[in-house]
């Protein structure tokens, strides 16, 4: 019985082996169901064999994964190595925020995601050749989130040069953004760390503690190593203290010399561990170290992690609208500190893909907007992020495309009356027009006045009179100050009284992502309002109220006892 | 054991009305009832209540007397200050916040599929095809007839749909693509089972081909980012992609015959 | 016993199925542009009265001025002297720099020079070499000479696992990056901080490989003797796998080769 059994698996085995041959040579089906569903729902953007080259690829930035080089930017493992399954599970799950990857958990059944997950790795011959699984990175150690660590963290920012790329405050505007290039040659910018809704690999702080340690794999993103190593984070300060000192006393300059000597050796222990040739004592000052590193990196996590808000601010609708704030007094300059009494409405742009040539990546998140007005003028503060300060009005052959930046602030010339007249359309008018105020960053003192029937139909105002401006650039966002008179005897103005709701929409420029022309970003329309001022009817009427109230309860009273006797 | 006043009873009925209006309902639609179809329905209960409590006298009588007793009786004095007190507060606090109330801009009255004139001619740029009611796929027939062919048309619908409204009508064709969030009004949901079964691939047509500006008044036309399709895609693509949509969601249109 | 056999034969079936996949291979018109080696493992072996071959590398075409790159950044440390573009270094002659050229075939031969310390240096922002190769296995130790921090990042192939991309900052002069496993090259190293810092490094199997110097010159000594195809691979100009040369070594002899090169065409 048992000897038939042999027989007939070696049978079995000699027959696939065959088999084997004939096959190896045609398109593989192992995952039958996994390369249908990545057909289905995947191909169209990361292409059938899994080079990212999909057809609605070429409109996409960041571009869609190229699986045949397993190099995958979010991961649980350390630098240099594979992700785990779980990994690419998730995100597959969870899509990846401020990309076009949309997470699929309501699209794809578990299962269904389980077995793409199988068929993406056979694009990669490395997952079946690597013996061991991927090193993960171990969460142990945390250090919890607290104003102190924050604190900490932000003189690591520094010390570990992540503001070479994301710039000294974290808008992700560093001196090497601009330059920064994947592995696949297209343009990768920096995270802006004030937008933590558009972090790729999400923004809890275990996920942000991850991208230091293991890097974004095939980006600019690099493995975080301590740039302090075998130091600890009293010592590195002081070491950075010393450094930037221009003169330093004899006993500044042996504490110095000592810390680089400890620092020196500790590298070159990290070295040898990578090479596998230390020794215990080695190993000791070795552990001694990474674990102080994990702490900074911790801290540093905690920082990042306080630059940003954890969701995506509510538009400008509804309760939200943006509300000028009436004052008696002169309107605030634009770095009054008045400013910072009032909220924020913001106001999410997206590319303008409705008219050639389109924008399909746009790199303006929003527009933020405070305003303050007071009985003859209207003040506006707008604030927007833009990695890059572009002033150049041409093209430069030169240094590539840069054209400027710029935004401008759409009304309708008429405010339409009711919520069902007709308002001009939303892309700078039609058969109805808007009214522009449009600013360049070559001319931050100038406001210029449009009137558009048309995205591709505006034309400067004759008279141009009324308003003030003045823009600055800095740390990775635009600042914008806008005054004008709340009317005007130009008919082709806006006319604003108080009470009344205005549309208000905008169309924003960067000049390094070949912004120019039609090509921009946009809003919807919104709306906003000079919030009248609140009305000394409301103290009046209220009492007066409850004064007849009471008086029609006594004499309620008084007309029923009549009654009774 | 001391009887309930119908007056209370009464009461009690009232005031349970208004939370089954305001907070059970709600939670079963999970659309809270506006305020003013609450205070309606809550004017009808009190008629009820008066027209109920009027019909006998010794029942008014009844009805009447807690309040009677409350405005007159020596026994009820706490009561009667208690009442005096905060009648008038209360009444004082709901004036204030009315009037200190910050207004809000008025909803979108947009009507989000409207239909279009009954005398409408579908076009594809000034090309007349027929009317809405005539028109069909010119791709449809090809599912009973040639089924290869029709996948393949299919699938050159899925190509054009993610080469092109993914951005906005999502990946899942959920109206969430990753531009979504920034458009009023938000983009067409296709997998809600209220919008591919109730129109005819004509309508769908007519509203890719034009697009936002194409719509009538109702539909608010200035506020739609819907782009005029016919200037970028071929008659074709468009009845490609619309027999993607269907195939996609595993919604079916409405065509003409069935209930109209 | 009928379906314990068919229970068989549909494991064993999903296991061939399994398997098949893996013996699917990728052909990658990238893979024009790498370095060809031979398919069977190089052994080391003595060399006797072995052959040299050398020769000079030429560039045929209208030779473009070299394009200054702008200093974006860092200009205290960077801007000290001029960089240029290195992608194609032509010298008086019409020489060309940078290129390597090798033993395409070859399966045995002299071993490594053990010596050898491959380095890269990194001062005032700029990769020196431009080109080299690298022993497969053997760690490349990269110097910053800057007061600035640099990232070293090594790209990433599909043969050789993930890419490799660390951060140096001005505290550490030296770094050791261990050996890549599997021959393969030549891949591009970027510093992204600095983004006009490029150079390339090629991890190699065998020692019979050579950079030509500023005169175009390169040697390859103690071949073994016999017949070999000689390749080249140059940034700008690409690579002559399709039509590789063939050589003959005698034992002792000297083989001279000369190669011109033009430009890649733009795809």
């Amino acid at each position: 019985m048992r000897s038939k059994n042999v027989v007939y698996l070696i049978l079995i085995l000699g027959l696939l082996s065959v088999l084997n041959l004939t096959y190896a040579q045609d398109a593989p089906e192992v995952s039958e169901k996994g390369k249908e569903v990545y057909e289905e729902s995947c191909a169209h953007c990361h292409g059938t064999e899994g080079r990212g080259d999909g057809s609605a690829a070429e409109n996409l930035l960041p571009k869609p994964r190229d699986f045949t080089r397993g190099l995958y930017k979010i991961r649980s493992t350390e630098s240099g190595q594979l992700p785990t399954d779980q990994d690419l599970f998730d995100i597959i799950t969870e899509g990846m925020p401020g990309s076009s990857m949309p997470g699929w958990e309501t699209s794809l059944s578990a299962n269904d995601r389980w077995e793409v997950v199988a068929y993406i790795k056979t694009f990669y011959d490395g997952f079946k050749e690597s013996e061991t699984p991927p090193r993960q990175i171990s969460l142990e150690g945390k250090i919890p989130y607290s104003e102190e660590s924050v604190e900490i963290g932000k003189g690591l920012y520094t010390q570990f040069a992540c503001f070479e790329c994301h710039g000294q405050v974290g808008r992700g505007d560093g001196t090497s953004a601009p330059t920064l290039q994947d592995e696949w040659g297209f343009q990768s910018w920096p995270a802006n760390l004030a937008q933590g809704w558009n972090f790729r690999g999400g923004n809890d702080i275990d996920d942000i503690y991850k991208r230091f340690i293991g890097g974004i794999a095939g980006s600019a993103m690099p493995m975080f190593e301590d740039p302090a190593f075998g130091l600890t984070i009293e010592q590195s300060i002081r070491y950075n203290e010393l450094d930037n000192k221009v003169e330093m006393t004899e006993a500044e300059e042996e504490e110095y010399n000592q810390l680089d000597e400890k620092m020196g050796n500790a590298f070159e222990i990290l070295d040898l561990m990578a090479e596998g040739s230390a020794n215990e004592e080695q190993k000791q000052s070795y552990a001694t170290a990474m674990k102080a590193f994990y702490e900074k990196s911790w801290h540093l996590a905690n920082y990042v992690k306080s630059l940003s808000s954890e969701k995506r601010p509510e538009p400008a609708i509804g309760k939200n609208v943006l509300r000028s704030q009436y004052t008696e007094s002169d309107l605030p300059q634009m770095m009054d500190a008045a400013w910072n009494t009032l909220d924020s409405s913001y106001f999410p742009l997206v590319g303008q893909i409705i008219i050639e040539p389109r924008q399909f990546n746009p790199t303006i998140d929003s527009v933020n907007a405070k305003s303050f007005y007071n009985d003859t003028e209207v003040a506006f503060l707008f604030t927007w992020d833009d990695r890059t300060n572009n002033t150049e009005v041409e093209e430069n052959e030169d240094t590539g495309k840069t054209f400027e930046d710029a935004i401008a602030i759409q009304f309708p010339v008429k405010i339409p009356k009711g919520p069902t007249a007709e308002k001009p359309y939303f892309l700078w008018g039609g058969r109805k027009a808007v009214y522009l105020w449009q600013w360049k960053a070559s001319a931050v003192d100038k406001i210029t006045e449009l009137t558009a029937k048309g995205i591709n139909n505006a034309e400067e105002q004759e008279v141009q009179g009324n308003i003030e401006a003045k823009g600055e650039y800095t740390d990775g966002q635009y600042r914008l100050w806008v005054k004008r008179t709340l009317k005007t005897d130009d008919k082709k103005d806006l006319q604003l009284e108080p009470g009344v709701f205005v549309p208000i929409a905008f169309s924003a420029w960067d000049g390094a992502n070949g912004d120019v022309g039609t090509k921009r970003v946009i809003s919807s329309w919104y709306s906003f309002v000079l919030e009248p001022v609140p009305s000394s009817r409301r103290f009046i009427y209220p009492p007066l109220v409850a004064l007849l109230s009471f008086g029609l309860l006594v004499g309620l009273r008084e007309f029923v006892r009549q009654r009774n006797t | 054991m001391k009887r309930v006043s119908l007056f209370t009873i009464c009461f009690a009925i009232f005031i349970a009305c208004w939370v089954f209006l305001r907070f059970v309902i709600g939670s079963v639609i999970s659309v809270p009832i506006p305020s003013s179809v609450i205070s309606m329905y809550m004017g009808l209960v009190l008629i009820a209540i008066l027209v109920h409590v009027s019909v006998e006298d010794s029942r008014f009588r009844e009805f009447i007397r807690p309040i009677h007793e409350t405005l007159v009786d020596e026994n009820r004095k706490n009561r009667r200050i208690i009442l005096a007190v905060l009648i008038p507060l209360l009444l004082l606090g709901y004036t204030y916040t009315n009037i200190a109330q910050k207004a809000n801009p008025a909803g979108d009255p947009r009507v989000a599929h409207p239909v279009p004139p009954s005398e409408f001619k579908l076009t594809y740029k000034d090309k007349v095809i027929g009317t809405m009611q005539e028109v069909e796929n010119p791709h449809r027939h090809l599912e009973k007839d040639k089924p290869e062919e029709f996948k393949s048309h299919v699938e050159n619908g899925r190509r054009v749909y993610y080469d092109n409204c993914f951005y906005c009508h999502g990946d899942h064709l959920d109206g969430q693509g990753h531009f979504a969030h920034g458009l009023i009004p938000l983009p067409a949901n296709f997998q809600d089972p209220g919008i591919i079964p109730n129109f005819q691939e004509a309508f769908f047509f007519w509203r890719i081909s034009k697009g936002g500006p194409g719509l009538p008044p109702a539909g608010t036309p200035w506020n739609s980012a819907m782009p005029v399709w016919e200037e970028v895609l071929t008659e074709d693509e468009i009845w490609d992609v619309i027999l993607f949509l269907s195939q996609y969601t595993g919604h079916s249109y409405r065509t003409f015959g069935e209930g109209h | 016993m009928k379906t314990k056999m068919l229970t068989c034969l549909t494991l064993l079936l999903a296991c061939g199925f399994g398997l098949f996949v893996f013996a699917d291979s990728h052909e990658k018109e990238e893979d024009m542009n790498k370095l060809v080696f031979s398919k069977e493992k190089y052994k080391t072996m003595a060399v006797k009265s072995g052959g040299k071959i050398s020769g000079v590398v030429k560039f045929d075409g209208e030779v473009p001025e070299m394009k200054k790159l702008e200093i974006t950044k860092d200009k205290a440390v960077c801007g000290v002297t001029d960089k240029f573009d290195e992608a194609l270094v032509v010298g008086e002659g019409n020489v060309l720099k940078n290129t390597i050229v090798y033993l395409m075939d070859i399966s045995q031969g002299k071993d490594f020079d053990k010596e050898a310390k491959p380095e890269l240096d990194q001062k005032n922002c700029r990769f020196n070499p431009h080109v080299q190769i690298i022993p497969v296995g053997t760690a490349l130790t990269v110097l910053n000479n800057d007061k600035a921090t640099h990232n070293v990042h090594i790209f990433g192939t599909s043969k050789n696992n993930t890419s490799v991309n660390k951060q140096q900052t001005k505290n550490r002069k030296k770094m050791r990056l261990t050996g890549a496993k599997g021959a393969e090259g030549p891949v591009e190293v970027k510093c992204d901080i600095h983004g006009w810092m490029k150079a390339w490094v090629a991890y190699v199997p065998h020692p019979y490989f050579a950079v030509t110097n500023e005169k175009g010159e390169f040697t390859l000594e103690d071949v073994p003797p016999g017949e070999y195809k000689l390749g080249y691979w140059h940034e700008a100009c690409g690579t002559n796998n399709k039509e590789p040369v063939t050589v003959t070594v005698a034992a002792g002899g000297e083989v001279k080769q000369d190669f011109t090169l033009k430009l890649k065409e733009a795809k």
